[in-house]
């Protein structure tokens, strides 16, 4: 069982290798409560491999993670974990030609038994719980709908649904705003403010804009060649340390 | 100077080149082998081409024989309906098994997937028409021995390809909802199955045609059916009539055709 006391991230020297080429090395930070916290690097610095250590997808090599003060090795997926993170991510990753109510009631699975699971495809269980979250998503009206008539932004809108639905402590997004313009980024960065602050909920989302940053969070960890390159609150961020951050080496 | 053989990007050939002789030995070999003197049709072989082909302008409408198509047309169709349904029913079982995506444990996947795919590899190799002989043996010249005999290999065929199927499905939908917490199961039922739908309707209706054309074939050996007619009219040297018949039987596997092309049309949208 994962205790609720503990704080959400607790890595130590974490270190991790894909095929004889380290990814990150010597990770080490804390993370508290409700902390919003945005994750910046240039392409291939190992950002999408920490957010897979942190929503329990891999193992460190060397070194561990602590979630809520469980070490991550000793977590199996299921309900426990699932009650704790949620992830989304830059392809929405939603059961394409199932309808949209569907796709957002399995943000339930981790807490129906199997019999709920299957009866659910009949006769839906706990629409009450979708409906509401698909409102909020401003997706009224569109949950009879297969998720491939809709439109990228409406999926994504569907993923975030999904995730209010399994209602997890700490919510993962990788690059939730990728491939959108300005304005729509900013739409998706408040809608999945509003489902953190409402719920006093941590985040931890990679993206790459500095404005972005500033507004929807309070951290920015910068990751460099798979280390931390700083570790700063938002409002100390300037374009001059992104910059730096970003810069390509041409050695 | 480049050569021209240097233009060429060599890496797309590495590996396959000894599959590609092999076959043309293997071409070349086979072409040897085969005693070609019997191919000339042999005395009045020329003019039978000519009253086979001829029948087709003497088809056979009458009312009575109209009946009797129509009555085997029917019976084909009950057959291989059945035959469908029942391997459709070993086909959905044996592929999750031969899958080996509803077993949790590494040891349970490896036992589903070696053990189910050599049981189903073994079931496919036999043809139709044997299993029709075994279970005719067995429960005589029975209906019930056709469909039995055609569900039985259709059925493991279904399996083995529905297996590759739950297989191949995209791996981040699955993960997204692993991290939902849900299971193997649940996993199958939510994602796995929902995302392999559309490719295996389209292959059960391709079974289906198939079935159709089998059982077809399988009343030749003596079950009633569009088949049998087909014999008894070739006996009687009655092309008209067989004409007649073949003319029905492609009518109903372009029916089968159509009737799937509309379902998936249908899960398209």
């Amino acid at each position: 069982m994962i205790k609720e006391l503990d704080s959400p991230f607790r890595l130590v020297g974490v270190n991790r290798k894909v095929k004889d080429v380290s990814i990150l090395s010597g990770m080490t930070f804390d993370v508290s409560a409700g902390e919003r916290i945005a994750v910046l690097g240039p392409s291939g610095a190992g950002k999408t491999t920490l957010l897979r250590l942190l929503s329990v997808q891999i193992l460190p090599d060397t070194g561990f993670i602590e979630l809520f003060g469980s070490d991550t090795s000793y977590l199996r997926p299921g309900r426990d974990l699932s009650r704790a993170v949620g992830i989304i991510s830059q392809q929405f990753d939603l059961v394409s030609n199932m309808s949209v109510i569907h796709n957002v009631l399995a943000g339930r699975l981790g807490e129906w038994s199997l019999f709920k699971s299957l009866y659910s495809l009949v006769s839906i269980r706990d629409p009450e719980v979708a409906l509401n979250a698909l409102n909020v998503m401003g997706l009224m009206g569109k949950e009879g709908l297969r998720v491939s008539q809709l439109s990228g932004g409406e999926q994504q809108r569907v993923a975030i649904a999904r995730l209010m639905v399994q209602d997890p402590r700490i919510i993962i997004a990788d690059e939730p705003v990728a491939s959108l313009d300005p304005e729509r980024s900013n739409e998706i960065m408040s809608l999945i403010e509003g489902v953190v602050v409402d719920r006093k909920k941590t985040l931890i989302a990679t993206l790459h804009s500095l404005k972005l940053a500033h507004r929807y969070f309070d951290r920015a960890i910068g990751i460099r060649k798979g280390k931390i390159y700083f570790d700063v609150p938002t409002s100390s961020l300037t374009e001059r340390i992104l910059n730096e951050l970003y810069r390509i080496d041409h050695d | 100077m480049i050569r021209i053989w240097q233009r060429f990007d060599v890496s797309l050939l590495k590996g396959k080149s000894a599959t590609i002789l092999i076959l043309m030995v293997m071409f070349f070999v086979c072409l040897i082998s085969v005693d070609w003197s019997e191919l000339s049709p042999h005395g009045g072989g020329r003019s039978s081409i000519w009253t086979i082909l001829s029948g087709f302008t003497t088809l056979d409408l009458s009312r009575e024989f109209m009946l009797i198509a129509l009555e085997s047309t029917w019976i084909t169709v009950t057959y291989s309906f059945c035959a469908i349904s029942i391997a459709l029913v070993i086909g959905i079982i044996g592929g999750l098994l031969a899958s080996g995506t509803i077993f949790e444990s590494w040891l349970g996947k490896l036992a589903g997937v070696v053990g189910f795919r050599v049981v189903l590899a073994l079931i496919r190799s036999i043809h139709e028409l044997i299993w029709a002989w075994f279970i005719a043996i067995v429960l005589g010249f029975t209906p019930i021995s056709g469909v039995i005999a055609l569900a039985i290999p259709y059925g493991a065929i279904i399996a083995r390809v529905f297996a590759d199927f739950l297989n191949d499905v995209p791996e981040a939908p699955l993960r997204s909802l692993r991290s939902s917490g849900a299971g193997p199961i649940k996993i199958l039922i939510y994602g796995r199955i929902p995302l392999a739908s559309r490719d295996m309707v389209s292959y059960g209706f391709y079974r289906f045609e198939c079935c159709v054309r089998s059982a077809a074939v399988l009343s030749f050996i003596g079950l009633p059916g569009i088949g049998y007619q087909i014999a008894v009219s070739l006996e009687d040297l009655n092309f008209g009539q067989v004409w007649t018949l073949l003319l029905f039987l492609v009518g109903l596997v372009v029916s089968v055709d159509y009737w799937g092309s509309r379902v998936r049309r249908n899960m398209m949208e």
